[in-house]
């Protein structure tokens, strides 16, 4: 960005963001606010255990990648037995994730075309060239929320170091700013206390996270892949929360006792030395990669029959799902599962590996149920199979 | 202080912490244990046998959400006008031990972020508007006294080591342990003693790349996690980390067959959720006699063709012999309707006033906002204080009364301040206790089960969590643990077994200590719900004396009175519901209600929504 933007950008979001109060108040100058700050620099944390060496549990991780290859399928929440590599395995996809372009330096990851219409949407600011804007790389952002993040923290609040020091009240990004873009993961998302899941509804309805408070006025896109892990027996989950993933992946323990032994090695190699285990599986990584990159270029050419968005609607009225996710949950997913699977064209075979994914948690919830849901969306579906293959 | 060396019995819990001394990639040791056997004489004593300077933290039950993560320490801020970070107790165990006595009774939101912490090896704050990493690779070892509640499966499974449950020690080991404090023994020996056993530890240490272990082994393992059930896969690494332990403790390059056997004793068998198939049928033995060794060669053979994939374990499960003999029940829906939920509390004269699920409170909970207040009547918001305090720091510090403070001092006035709101994280517990004794119980357990399953559906709006008792034969026992799961309740509730005696004492007493417990986990509410005739006919002593089944009718009726005025006074809301019908009744069951102060309802054959209805009347 240019230095005559910037300037401009300055003033005219001052005046919008001098409140009342603050100019009833404070002696002290209102100033800029988004301050472009350095990039929020990559936590340093442990070395991931490579996605690709994860044994079993298929998926969780098909949920994950096609979440990649399209984010608009909604998400994905993993729920599961103790122990069996969920977290493990969310962490470790941000090493298999492409890269993204985002304006350079810009604190909630957009991109040129957003940068543009936000920046030049505003009162006074001079028109902007999108050829003017400097652009980076940047790889996929994935954000952990823990459990004990407050509030201020995740929608992002005033500066308060800024505050202190100059008087200055500039907004210091969230969460929520920093995973635009990107995958947003909270780990035992189960125990996640109220008001941060009203906040996550909130901002995932509307791809906008709005900021009322402490003086400052901010309005900023978020939109992320919102994926969820827990163990059912810790707790239940809202069902609103329930209801914004778009797939609900289930994890067992494994029972099979040379699986278990394959998984214990792996994890005793990695142990032993990470670096030396990663660098052995990098091959794996990034074919994989590839793969995803690949299935992300072909989505816009995928195609889908009439008639199999037939069956699907069937499908979903069978199954009594209320309102329309259900349906377009399943026709993203199976785009998404055809584009990987390197296919242009979507078939029913495609619907049938995903529909337990898409479905599962959107069937309605019975208590004293004994029937596994995924055996009575199966059930379902091999009678609208069979009826379609009737009437063909 | 008692040294390590000096305490005496409790050998396996030693053994234990040795191993995870040896390798505190463990995660940790859980000590379960009665009153008075020394177990946290012992955990503290831990200190002894590790490497100098090691940190060791003692976790206090009401740390704070803020003392736990980190976060702004505020002194220190107020006082250099710069944001000082504080690290939280789980930071300052780093590289260390976590030390939690009466684990089973921290509270929830505290067990989270232990097992957070535990699961990253690091804590990560973001909180007021710090965004920051902390290290927190700690060992965690745990205390606790079985009969204050459980620990959490999910911080359990984070945990290598459970040592097996101890009773108190026997009569002259206890005595000997007074000698020991009284300070019999020899200072300089204890030094001795100690020095060597840290000796031990750093050989061991150097050993623990040296060890072998076959695949046999290794498979071994693996098929006695499978075969006792044992959920994930974190407890197989676990197991096998204690056996390499062990036989690095051993000077050993080869993991043996006392080692394998040491890490089925305390990483395998105490996370059983079924007998294995061939061994021990009873969990005395399970314990004393892990499976032995010919398990491991089975398991070569078990490659090929398994014998018991998923869906055969699963019915296994089920099937245990004990539990046929008893009546099963199918699980019958009943349909009730949503609103016994609004089953209002605030309008019991006894129990606690207040609305459903939240109450802002100055101290406890959960942090919601900060509001302007007085800085002696709560905690102060820093974050907010600061905010109010900075546009004015210029003019403030312009003024001559200020001349001599420090440079960068913050200048902060008494309006400035601002508390924090802490809300209580609490729904009801709704504690269902279901007579399943007699001919009747049938009957009865099958409303309860559709009360408690249409509860749970709708707990998550408020929160409200179901625990459920059932009373028969000797004594009463918790099916259903306090619980928001869904999924646990169906499993739980499966297999309810009916028929024998009445034991009501026992029944109040269970749902007393169960409410007991939920109180110290910051749930004030409570409600019970019995569903019975009033007629008990067993006496508490009968749970632990064989021999006491019979007792005179008076002192059943002064222990059930005694009880039920306790639990009046303790403020807990009741109401109890009569199912008998009317020819047999003789009026226990309105005493009953009467006694413990809540309302009485006679319900023949009732259906779950009729005991709903009549509530809200």
């Amino acid at each position: 960005m240019t230095q005559t933007v910037k300037a401009a950008k300055k003033t005219s979001s001052a005046k919008a963001k001098a409140t009342p109060e603050a100019k009833a108040k404070a002696p002290a100058v209102t100033k800029a606010v988004p301050e472009a700050k350095k990039p929020t620099s990559k936590k340093k944390q442990a070395l991931a255990f490579p996605f690709t060496a994860i044994v079993g549990q298929e998926e969780m991780k098909l949920s994950l990648i096609l979440n990649i290859i399209d984010p608009r399928i909604g998400g994905v929440l993993v729920m599961g037995h103790r122990g069996t590599g969920k977290s493990t395995t969310v962490r470790a996809l941000a090493e298999v994730l492409p890269l993204i372009t985002r304006v350079k330096d810009d604190i909630y990851n957009r991109t040129v075309e957003q940068y543009v219409e936000a920046e030049s949407g505003k009162k006074g600011a001079a028109a902007l060239n999108p050829e003017d804007v400097k652009t980076e790389l940047i790889p996929v952002p994935v954000v952990d929320l823990p459990l004990g993040a407050t509030e201020d923290r995740v929608c992002g609040t005033i500066d308060i170091e800024k505050a202190l020091t100059s008087g200055v009240k500039a907004f210091e990004p969230g969460l929520l700013a920093q995973s635009n873009r990107g995958f947003l993961y909270i780990d035992e998302v189960n125990l996640l206390d109220d008001h941060l899941v009203d906040v996550l509804l909130d901002v995932a309805a509307s791809g906008k996270n709005v900021v009322e408070r402490e003086g400052i006025s901010i309005r900023h896109p978020a939109r992320f892949v919102l994926v969820g892990s827990g163990n059912p027996e810790e707790g239940e989950l809202r069902p609103q929360l329930l209801d914004r993933f778009g797939l609900h992946a289930r994890i067992i323990t494994i029972n099979d006792v040379s699986k278990r032994v394959d998984i214990v090695k792996r994890r005793r190699e990695y142990d032993e030395d990470p670096e030396a285990y990663m660098k052995k599986c990098t091959r794996e990584q990034q074919k994989l990669q590839k793969k995803i990159v690949a299935a992300q270029d072909l989505l816009t050419q995928v195609t889908m029959d009439d008639k199999v968005l037939t069956d699907i609607a069937r499908l979903c009225m069978n199954l009594g799902i209320d309102g329309h996710r259900g349906e377009l949950t399943i026709t993203r997913t199976a785009y998404a599962y055809a584009a990987y699977l390197g296919k242009t064209v979507v078939t029913m075979e495609h619907v049938k590996a995903i529909a337990g994914l898409c479905l599962r948690h959107r069937l309605r919830k019975d208590p004293l149920e004994t029937v596994d849901a995924g055996e009575k969306i199966d059930r379902e579906l091999s009678k609208v199979l069979g009826e379609a293959e009737a009437t063909a | 202080m008692i040294a390590f060396t000096d305490i005496v019995g409790m050998d396996l819990a030693k053994q234990a912490l040795m191993l995870l001394a040896v390798d505190p990639s463990l995660g940790g040791v859980v000590i379960p244990s009665a009153v008075g056997s020394g177990k946290s004489t012992l955990a503290r004593a831990f200190a002894d046998i590790l490497p100098e300077d090691t940190p060791f933290v003692e976790l206090p039950l009401n740390v704070t959400e803020d003392r736990l993560i980190g976060g702004v320490d505020l002194e220190a801020t107020l006082a250099s006008g710069q944001r000082v970070v504080q690290h939280g107790v789980l930071s300052k165990a780093h590289k260390g031990v976590l030390y939690v006595d009466s684990l089973s009774l921290l509270d929830s939101s505290a067990v989270s972020h232990i097992m957070d912490a535990m699961s990253r090896g690091v804590v990560l704050v973001e909180r007021e508007g710090l965004s920051e990493v902390h290290p927190a690779d700690f060992m965690l070892v745990g205390t606790y006294d079985p009969s204050d509640g459980e620990v959490r499966m999910g911080l359990l499974d984070r945990i290598g080591i459970i040592v097996p449950f101890t009773a108190q020690n026997d009569y002259r080991a206890r005595k000997k342990i007074v000698s020991i404090v009284m300070g019999t023994r020899d200072s300089e020996d204890t030094e001795d003693e100690l020095r060597m056993l840290r000796g031990l530890i750093e050989a061991a240490k150097v050993q623990l790349s040296h060890v072998s272990m076959t695949n046999d082994q290794i498979q071994g393992l693996i098929q006695t996690a499978i075969s006792l059930g044992v959920e994930g896969n974190r407890v197989d690494i676990f197991a096998i980390r204690a056996a390499i332990a062990s036989a690095a403790l051993a000077q050993r390059t080869e993991v043996d067959d006392e080692d394998l056997k040491l890490a089925m004793k305390l990483v395998l068998v105490p996370r059983a959720t079924r007998m294995p198939e061939r061994e021990a049928t009873d969990e005395e033995m399970a314990q004393d006699e892990p499976p032995p060794p010919e398990e491991e060669s089975e398991a070569e053979d078990e490659n090929a063709p398994p014998d018991n994939p998923d869906a055969d374990a699963e019915e296994e499960q089920e099937e245990t012999p004990d539990m046929i003999e008893e009546l099963m029940m199918d699980a019958i829906e009943t349909e009730l309707p949503d609103n016994i939920l609004n089953i209002s509390l605030a309008s019991k004269k006894k129990a606690k006033s207040g609305s459903r699920g939240e109450a802002l409170n100055n101290r406890r909970g959960r942090f919601v906002r900060a509001q302007e207040g007085e800085m002696k009547s709560g905690k102060v918001a820093l974050i907010p204080t600061l905010i109010s305090a900075a546009p004015w720091q210029k003019s403030r510090k312009q003024d001559k009364k200020m001349d001599g403070r420090p440079a960068g001092a913050l200048i902060i006035n008494k309006d400035d301040v601002k508390i924090k709101k802490f809300r209580d994280k609490s729904g009801t517990l709704f504690i269902f206790m279901v007579d399943a004794s007699g001919s009747m119980a049938l009957n009865r357990m099958r409303q309860a089960k559709g009360a408690v399953a249409s509860l749970l559906q709708n707990a998550y709006v408020h929160r409200d969590q179901v625990a459920l008792i059932s009373f028969r034969g000797k004594q009463a026992q918790v099916l259903l643990p306090p619980s928001q799961s869904v999924d646990r309740a169906k499993r739980e509730l499966d297999v309810l077994p009916t028929g024998g005696g009445t034991p009501l004492a026992s029944a109040l007493f269970t749902g007393w200590e169960t409410a007991k417990q939920a109180r110290t986990k910051g749930i004030s509410q409570i409600m019970f719900v019995m569903i019975t005739d009033g007629r008990g006919n067993i006496p508490l002593q009968a749970a632990y004396d064989p021999n006491a089944e019979k007792a005179p009718k008076e002192q059943l009726e002064k222990e059930i009175e005694a009880l039920a005025l306790s639990i009046q006074a303790d403020g807990i809301a009741s109401i109890v519901v009569d199912t008998q019908m009317n020819y047999l009744s003789r009026g226990e069951a309105p005493k009953l209600a009467q006694k413990l102060g809540g309302r009485y309802f006679y319900l023949p054959n009732a259906k779950a929504e009729q005991i709903v209805e009549a509530a809200l009347s």
